[in-house]
């Protein structure tokens, strides 16, 4: 008897928690949606009518294409915005993607430079410091090799600086190829509830990880700090947790005509390569254990709770069909089997939400999502949810062994075919 | 904070209304945390009116039902662990009172109910009766009805003997209405924001979890929820109050589903059986237009109780139509009465008690809609204006005036005043001196629970009435069958329940008794079984 009212009470516990975290996803992924307000406060706030900044913007790059590089390139030459250079990051180790660099810097002499990085370990954030010493400019921006800037980005973030008074500013970044793969479409609405949503909810709490792409961090800051840190795998999402801890002013925007545009993984290797890198990233941020000193206690819990969010998303999704399974065999009391469906309730809404936001998402980059699209969505969101799990699993796994190389992800340039056809839609009123 | 997010842009503030004027305007959306002094102290009077009315004689009258007695047994069932007393067969959705099991413990544990556990629950429903009158203003004033009229529906509301009357009794419909009133307010929430429409998803399944028939006014509620200029949440609003609201409700049919319950089978119930009972073989009510149908005969109930208020509040529901906020009443009142008017299926008497609050609104938003044309009216001659208004006044005055005093306070004096429970409560208290507690009881469930705990403590040796024909058990506990029985209890509806459900061992063992005991319409039979042992009726 004491036996079975133990697994019952573990059982209820267990639902309980899966039933907080996906309340929790649900949340942060219908955040923006909340209330209309919240969409006019989490987007640019207009053009200044002088510039008040100038920006240095590095481009990490490592094996790239050409293509894929000047496809990048000429979208940040072409901003708008008058003062701005650009330091084409790479490593001597591959000597390929450094002449492209020097190739592409003598058809901009006035613009580009490269900076080539010589130490031992390569990695994305080592590339980035090294970058950091040759940038001249007020602000730093980081592009990855395959972003497509926003023709008027710099502009409006130079805005966001000087009406804000910001220290950091974080614009969004949005995979557009939705089409290629089956779990290509899972993961560019992964980028659209990211940056419409769950990043203005964090920083609503006061604790943000920041992405590693269309970032921009007044220099000075990012020397006082240190830059980055050249053994982080998430090296933005600890700048982010560092800056947030000292109270700097990080401001977030969005709006659908300024993202940048980017592609998914090409194989789902690669995709499951990234995931691992980025929890890993996550968990040695979490143990760097820089959140700690954050101010409260509340603070802290949400820094906790958002620092694991990851990983407790991933198992949820598996979890879930695990414990109802379990409380439905396992002769169970009614009630207990009862809760045990309880979690079911927000982890389908959110799946609902998510077909609303795939009809957003085609709105605003003028995409016409089919039918098949929102079946696809669906069906493939419990196996998505695997591969995350297994994701983060695997980087449980590195994270034991210590194993903390830098996998990265390659790029195919498939989003160009995408921009082509895909006119960023008009600012809406 | 390290972290901000963007402001709206100053143009947009510069709209909004500046600092120093504290509290709402007069045409701001009607909050809870921004309440006008009108507004709280309106709300004040309202819940202190409604709460003496509620509990001002609540154990002295109406006579205590059998359905009440059945919640409150089911209620205490549910404090034990299990859905009822008897085999739970899905004739209601348990959470009406599962919500009652919630609160009843604090009446009772305060001795309030006159120490009767039917006489305690009642206290539960009050609270919900005093809820469902503070969200009726709530709603009005968030329909854009003026405060004297917002009030003026929730006295309607309060006053009016039909509502008194069923609103003090233990039934599922009081506890659904309250949350079907939240579930419009939230849907009309006018910050337009999400979670409000989710909430009111979830409200609507609560409501219709607790009492199944008021899933009528589901399109009403989604029209509540649409019908207005687009938003650019409306997708996700929608989405998301279909979505929450359906899988909460999907917890009813997925329970039936893990007791291997959902569908029909041999020897055991089922949701499907119990469905199909209640929607195509129950007898039916018949018509309306027949004289004499039962139909018929209840809609006379409903309008002994008080025509006035369904007679004007359909004339008010007609006048809604014009103005675009108010039309979401239309529909609910219409939605409510097609099912009256066209069906034939069976009608259940608490069915009523949904659709009051919707007429008392549609009356306050009426009187509102005739006001705002007698304004505009005045506008153009402005040296009509104050006899218009001073006509209008006493025009509303005696037309109150002669709707309330000859039959409501008539009405409402007897529901305050009289004792009607005595009887009652002479055979609950003879029974309990002088029955042993093994001999086999039949008593009708509006005393079964008080009777039951009074040292029985055993339902098949304390049987309710219906129990022996409609609960199989009965045969495996009894297999000697009616003459098992020592003893039957009748009271007022005891006969009639015999006949319309067919209980031929209750009539059995009826017809073999002789009375020991009786309090007015109350009596107490002993039954003696006749001597010769072939008898094969069971």
């Amino acid at each position: 008897m004491p036996v079975s009212v133990l697994a019952s009470a573990l059982v209820v516990l267990i639902a309980l928690a899966l039933f907080a975290i996906a309340l929790s996803t649900l949340y942060l992924n219908t955040y923006a949606w909340w209330d209309p307000k919240t969409q006019i406060r989490t987007s640019y706030s207009g053009l200044q009518a002088s510039e008040s900044c100038s920006f240095s913007l590095i481009m990490p790059c490592r094996n790239e294409r050409e293509d894929v590089m000047r496809a990048t390139l000429s979208a940040l030459l072409a901003q708008t915005h008058s003062r701005k250079e650009v330091i084409i990051s790479v490593g001597h180790d591959d000597p390929e993607t450094v002449q492209t660099a020097h190739k592409l810097a003598r058809e901009f002499p006035d613009f580009v430079r490269v900076s080539v990085d010589v130490s031992e370990t390569k990695n994305k954030p080592r590339q980035l410091n090294k970058a950091l010493s040759m940038c001249r400019n007020t602000v730093v921006g980081v592009f990855d090799a395959e972003s497509i800037a926003a023709k008027e980005l710099l502009a409006h973030i130079d805005s966001v600086f000087a009406a804000k008074n910001a220290d950091v500013v974080q614009g969004a970044v949005q995979l557009i190829n939705y089409r290629d793969t089956w779990y290509s479409l899972r993961n560019c609405l992964e980028y659209f509830t990211w940056f419409r949503s769950r990043l203005h909810a964090h920083s609503r709490q006061g604790f943000i990880p920041l992405g590693g792409n269309t970032v921009f961090i007044k220099r000075e800051l990012l020397n006082e700090v240190r830059g980055w840190d050249g053994n982080c795998l998430a090296e933005d999402c600890d700048l982010g947790v560092r800056l947030s801890t000292l109270g700097r002013k990080i401001v977030v925007a969005y709006s659908p005509e300024l993202v940048t545009r980017e592609e998914t993984p090409d194989t789902l290797k690669a995709l499951v390569r990234q995931r691992t890198r980025w929890s890993l990233g996550f968990m040695q941020v979490f143990a760097k254990g820089d959140w700690k000193n954050l101010p409260t206690r509340k603070m802290r819990a949400i820094a906790w709770w958002t620092l694991m969010q990851q990983h407790f998303m991933a198992f949820a999704g598996v979890c879930i069909p695990v414990a109802i399974f379990a409380a439905v065999w396992g002769g169970f009391p009614l009630v207990v089997t009862l809760i045990a469906f309880l979690p079911l309730v927000p982890t389908l809404a959110t799946i609902a939400f998510d077909i609303c936001m795939l009809q957003e998402f085609g709105r605003d980059h003028k995409f016409t999502i089919s039918w098949y699209d929102y079946f696809r969505l669906i069906v493939g969101t419990p196996i998505y949810q695997l591969v995350l799990a297994f994701s983060a699993l695997r980087a449980l796994v590195k994270f034991i062994r210590r194993d903390f190389g830098w996998e990265k992800t390659d790029h195919s340039g498939s989003h160009l075919s995408y921009i082509d056809t895909a006119v960023a839609a008009p600012v809406r009123p | 904070m390290a972290v901000a997010e963007l402001e709206p842009p100053l143009a947009e503030r510069k709209d909004s209304p500046s600092p120093q004027h504290r509290g709402p305007g007069p045409d701001a959306p009607f909050s809870l945390t921004q309440l006008s002094s009108w507004d709280r102290i309106t709300l004040w009077v309202l819940s202190a009116m409604a709460a003496v009315l509620s509990l001002w004689n609540l154990t002295g009258a109406p006579s205590y039902q059998d359905d009440e007695g059945t919640y409150t047994a089911q209620a205490f069932a549910v404090q034990s662990g299990s859905l009822a007393p008897y085999t739970y067969w899905y004739d209601h959705p348990p959470l009406g009172w599962i919500q009652i099991a919630g609160l009843n413990w604090l009446p009772t544990m305060l001795g309030l109910g006159d120490g009767t556990a039917i006489g305690a629950t009642r206290y539960v429903i009050a609270a919900f009766f005093v809820a469902s009158a503070l969200l009726l203003y709530m709603l009005a004033r968030r329909m854009k009805v003026r405060i004297p009229f917002a009030a003026l529906t929730t006295v309607i509301f309060v006053l009016s003997p039909l509502s008194l009357v069923l609103g003090r009794q233990i039934y599922l419909d009081n506890i659904g209405v309250p949350w079907l009133l939240l579930a419009f307010y939230l849907a009309l929430s006018s910050r337009d924001a999400l979670w409000h429409h989710v909430c009111a998803g979830i409200c609507f399944a609560v409501a219709v979890l607790s009492k199944e028939t008021l899933a009528i006014f589901g399109p009403a509620l989604l029209m509540a929820l649409m019908y207005r200029p687009r938003w650019s949440n409306r997708t996700f609003s929608v989405v998301g109050f279909l979505t929450v609201g359906g899988l909460m409700l999907a917890f009813y049919p997925l329970s039936a589903l893990l007791r291997n319950e959902l569908l029909s089978g041999p020897d055991h119930v089922s949701l499907q059986d119990a469905l199909s009972y209640q929607f195509l073989e129950r007898s039916g009510s018949g018509t309306i237009f027949e004289a004499g149908s039962s139909r018929a005969e209840l809609l006379a109930g409903w309008l002994y109780f008080d025509k006035y208020l369904i007679a004007a509040g359909l004339a008010a529901a007609v006048l809604c139509i014009l103005r675009k906020q108010s039309r979401v009443l239309t529909v609910a009142i219409l939605s409510f009465a097609i099912p009256i008017v066209l069906g034939q299926g069976y009608l259940p008497a608490m069915y009523i008690i949904g659709v009051i609050p919707f007429l008392a609104l549609a009356l306050g938003t009426g009187v509102d809609i005739a006001w705002s044309g007698l304004e505009k009216l005045g506008k153009n001659r402005p040296h009509h204006r104050r006899p218009l208004r001073s006509a209008f006044v006493a025009v509303l005055c005696s037309a109150l005036f002669l709707m309330s005093v000859p039959q409501w306070f008539e009405q409402d004096r007897d529901l305050l005043t009289a004792e009607t429970n005595a009887n009652w409560r002479q055979t609950l208290n003879w029974v309990q001196d002088n029955v042993s507690r093994d001999d086999v009881v039949l008593a009708p469930y509006s005393m079964w629970y008080d009777l039951n705990s009074s040292g029985w403590n055993d339902a098949w040796t304390m049987i309710a009435t219906e129990k022996p024909d409609l609960d199989k058990q009965f045969e495996s506990v009894h297999p000697g069958g009616w003459q098992e029985i020592e003893w039957v209890i009748v009271g007022p509806s005891v006969t009639s329940n015999i006949d319309s459900l067919g209980l031929s061992r209750a009539a059995s063992a009826l017809k073999h008794s002789t009375t020991v005991q009786s309090f007015g319409e109350w009596s107490i039979r002993r039954v003696d079984p006749p001597a010769s042992p072939q008898s094969t009726e069971r």
